[in-house]
């Protein structure tokens, strides 16, 4: 049954059906990318599974968000072996091009919520990959991100939406973002199983062998122990064993072996090895590394856990405002310290206030407008912005104060010992230099600084005072 | 008290020369001539030979070092692990290096098969042979030797320690003349302190064995390679393809390597330190198993050394003769001694026995003080010992004489060696069917 009108073909490679313009790709043929851009979805005939492996790691793993977040369709003649790992990456599929109506509802929503998205560019690589990761989770609506085991993967599991990003022999580094990610409240996990990986490439594709401990050669013949009691003649099976039958003689008495119990037994195995002549019945195991070839001890492989990940609140959010940096990223900028470090010290400046009775202030300085400003720079700019900010509010307070980031667009300062007024002043001739140090490198970047100074109050706790302070800028 | 010395002075009086050889044949016939007389003549031509050969001995270190040729050291034992780490630690402190340590765990019940396993692992000795199924000391050693690549083997128990020189010293006799397939090691007691019946041990080993041992290698009639530290041509125990089963191994295979025309030299400066059994039970059931073996494998099985033939040899069959002669036709004749004493002599019976109790300990102080000037560096003070001398007299001539006495009976009378659970029975039965 047909629910729609025809297709029909706009070019080689656009269909059109209503409203709708698909990119379909068929016949081993590739568009340019940034085409698929212009159109609401992609529709690859599936013939060839590599190929479509291929086309869906292009588009998926382009740095795009119209490219990367356009939802695909395989169109599937035939039922296919299960692939999984695509099967992950795609929004679905059809069976032949008049079904293209069944999908357009999925397309309408998915376009809908990747049009709620505020796409920022990221100050790095991971804060890079993990926009894309949440991005794609919360247009798709996947709350949880399963691991799917996949024998091409260099670990053995793959986050198909991870892996995309990167080659065959970093995929480890994925493993590392997602824990990131984690780590800034993104996602949550749950343990789902353990990969050991080699401990020169990351790599897991490990042949795992019995080796001699003395030269870890793995040419060893294993072989049982005679014990002939009458003569207490002990050594491998190969020194009774005669040329003429099979049967078992005694190399000391020449006494033939006759019944197991009664005249010999076997009190153990003992492994030779062929290579160095070394006899051992505790074999190491060693995990021979198939990617760069090295052959270790199981012992120095590195342990690694495959976790389930959920999309949090914070992750939903964080793919609608957009995430620019990591707090690794922040934690690195020159002249300020960590976020924890900061409110350690404010814990002993409020315990130093109960002595002295002095006056010291609390500033943030809160970038309005992060998610343009920070969009319309690239990754290597918005370090240049952090450091300059850190900069310019550094050369106005004192030494002995202190700088943190608190999240990417707001940065916290300590001012120590000083009125609350001038404290104020300080901080709009902050402001004021910021506003001027943005003019003057960018052209058209307007950015929105907004500030809130309060005096420390010695009877409250650190916490609650930088909590009323960030209150509004959260 | 008063009356017995009084009668006592009274029969000391009454004795002339030829009524004092009358009534203490025994000790001057025996005793005084072979223990005392002889050892000391043989002890002076020992040391005269060791100072005329020193400069061969010191040729023969050389040639050892220089040759340096891998050693196997072969530790077989069950439940011996506690004793491993230190031994392993002993060993890799020995000046002689080039060794390779072989553990056989014979079926041991205890945290043996971890240890050996950790030390295996660690470096600390180089193969670890578990035996699930316990197939007695010969089995276990023979496991070793199989596996054993060094031209040379030395035998150890788990619970020795050795002088840090001592695998260097056992092995320099095998350099000094070609002939020789096995030395012996210098055994002394460790835990001489820890009781009397330790203490009596430490004297035993420290007067009687280690100069018996000398004296007997002087003349070629050593006859027990001790287990606890022995040295082996690999080739040697490869022709007689290793140990038969025990007990008495050790002295078993001294006599087949004797018997294939090789040497046994004994190696007084190769000190090994061993823990004595500390109970007078204990001792019993160790002496017990030792003198059956005496008679098992000198009399039984190795007769033929006895008997005019083909490979008849002078030096074994003294060897044999004056073990039997010594050990067991002396210790019954001692009883014929007494029962003539009893019988004949029975009013001066208590002085008889004390004169002989002050005849030995005397002997004995003299031949302790003498022969400490021929004893190479002992690992205990002298004079610790003399409190106890006196104490040897019942020790050696009536404990001893009578555990004797009782293993000799058992084995001639019971075969009861082949039910000693030293050994399992599943190889024993053997060992008693064939007669071996």
């Amino acid at each position: 049954m047909k629910h729609f009108e025809t297709h029909n073909y706009k070019s080689n490679f656009v269909l059109e059906q209503g409203q709708y313009s698909y990119v379909y790709i068929r016949n081993f043929e590739i568009p340019p990318l940034e085409e698929i851009a212009d159109h609401d979805a992609v529709v690859i005939e599936v013939k060839n599974l590599d190929f479509v492996r291929l086309i869906v790691n292009a588009v998926r793993s382009n740095l795009d968000p119209d490219i990367y977040l356009t939802p695909i369709f395989l169109l599937k003649k035939d039922v296919l072996d299960d692939v999984p790992y695509i099967e992950e990456l795609v929004d679905g599929s059809i069976k032949s091009l008049d079904d293209l109506g069944f999908v357009n509802k999925e397309i309408d929503k998915i376009n809908i919520r990747k049009n709620s998205l505020n796409i920022t560019s990221s100050v790095s690589f991971e804060a890079q990959v993990i926009t894309k990761l949440i991005a794609l989770m919360y247009v798709r609506e996947l709350k949880v991100l399963n691991p799917i085991p996949d024998k091409y993967s260099n670990l053995y599991y793959s986050f198909p939406f991870m892996a995309i990003n990167f080659e065959e022999k970093e995929e480890h580094l994925a493993l590392k973002i997602l824990n990131l990610a984690e780590e800034e409240g993104m996602l949550r996990s749950e343990y789902f199983d353990r990969v050991y990986l080699c401990s020169s490439c990351s790599g897991s594709h490990m042949s795992y062998r019995e080796v001699c401990p003395k030269c870890s050669s793995s040419n060893t013949t294993p072989s049982d122990i005679i014990h002939h009691f009458p003569c207490g003649y002990v050594g491998p099976m190969k020194d009774f064993s005669n040329e003429i039958d099979d049967k078992l003689d005694c190399p000391k008495c020449n006494k033939r072996l006759r019944h197991i119990g009664v005249d010999y037994d076997k009190p153990s195995v003992i492994h030779h090895c062929n290579n160095c002549s070394h006899n051992f019945q505790d074999y190491n195991v060693n995990a021979k590394c198939m990617s760069c070839h090295t052959d270790r001890s199981v012992e120095t492989l590195k342990a690694h856990d495959i976790k389930t990940y959920r999309l949090t609140k914070k992750g939903e959010l964080a793919a609608i405002k957009g995430f620019t940096s990591t707090s690794k990223d922040i934690e690195d900028v020159m002249g300020t310290v960590k976020y924890d470090t900061f409110k350690t010290m404010l814990k002993y400046e409020i315990e130093r206030l109960k002595q002295t009775l002095g006056d010291s202030n609390l500033c943030a300085i809160h970038i309005g407008n992060s998610s343009q400003v920070y969009s319309k720079l690239g990754s290597e700019l918005q370090r240049g912005v952090f450091k300059d900010l850190v900069s310019v509010i550094r050369s106005n307070i004192r030494s002995s104060d202190v700088i943190a980031f608190w999240s990417s667009s707001t940065i916290v300062v300590s001012m120590n010992d000083i009125p609350h007024k001038i404290a104020l002043r300080i901080t709009g001739e902050m402001v004021e230099l910021l506003s001027e140090l943005i003019k003057s490198s960018f052209d058209d970047l307007e950015v929105n600084f907004e500030t809130k100074t309060v005096a420390l109050d010695y009877r409250k706790p650190h916490e609650m005072q930088l909590r009323e302070l960030l209150a509004e800028f959260d | 008290m008063e009356g017995i010395l009084d009668s006592y002075m009274r029969f000391l009086a009454t004795l002339t020369p030829a009524y004092f050889f009358e009534l203490f044949w025994f000790y001057f016939v025996f005793e005084f001539i072979r223990y005392f007389f002889l050892e000391f003549i043989v002890l002076n031509l020992y040391k005269i030979k060791s100072w005329t050969q020193r400069d061969k001995k010191e040729d023969a270190r050389r040639r050892l070092f220089l040759e340096n040729p891998l050693v196997s050291i072969l530790i077989p034992g069950k439940n011996e692990g506690k004793h491993l780490y230190k031994l392993a630690n002993s060993l890799s402190e020995q000046t002689y290096k080039n060794i390779e340590i072989i553990v056989v765990d014979d079926g041991s019940d205890d945290e043996t098969p971890i240890i050996g396993r950790s030390l295996e692992k660690a470096g600390l000795i180089d193969t670890f042979i578990r035996n699930e199924l316990r197939g007695g000391k010969a089995s276990a050693a023979n496991c070793a030797l199989r596996f054993a690549k060094g031209k040379y083997i030395i035998h150890l128990d788990a619970d020795c320690s050795y002088d840090n020189d001592a695998m260097e010293k056992i092995l320099i006799p095998f350099f000094m003349d070609n002939r020789v397939g096995g030395v012996g090691g210098n055994v002394s007691v460790r835990n001489y302190n820890e009781s009397l019946v330790t203490t009596l041990q430490g004297i035993e080993y420290f007067n009687t064995i280690t100069t018996g041992r000398t004296v007997t290698s002087y003349l070629g009639i050593y006859r027990i390679i001790s287990g606890a530290f022995g040295a082996f041509r690999a080739d040697v125990l490869d022709q007689l393809k290793g140990w038969d089963i025990g007990p008495g191994l050790d002295g078993d295979i001294t006599v087949k390597i004797r018997k294939k025309g090789y040497k046994i030299a004994f190696a007084e400066d190769a000190n090994c330190l061993t823990s004595v059994p500390n109970t007078f039970k204990k001792l019993i059931k160790q002496r017990l198993r030792w003198d059956k073996s005496l008679v098992r494998f000198r009399m039984r099985k190795h007769r033929d050394i006895l008997i005019p033939n083909q490979s008849f040899k002078y030096s074994n069959f003294i060897s044999a003769f004056e073990n039997i002669t010594y050990n067991v036709l002396l210790n019954f004749k001692w009883y014929v001694y007494l029962g003539i004493m009893l019988t004949y002599y029975r009013p001066l019976f208590l002085n008889i026995f004390i004169t002989n109790i002050l005849l030995y300990t005397a002997t004995n102080y003299v031949k302790f003080v003498v022969y400490s000037l021929y004893r190479p560096k002992a690992h205990v003070s002298m004079s610790y010992f003399l409190v106890y001398l006196p104490c040897m007299v019942l020790y050696y001539g009536m404990y001893l004489r009578a555990v004797r006495t009782v293993a000799y009976l058992q084995e001639f009378f019971f075969k009861k060696s082949y039910q000693d659970p030293w050994n399992p029975r599943k190889t024993s039965i053997h060992g008693e069917y064939l007669g071996i």
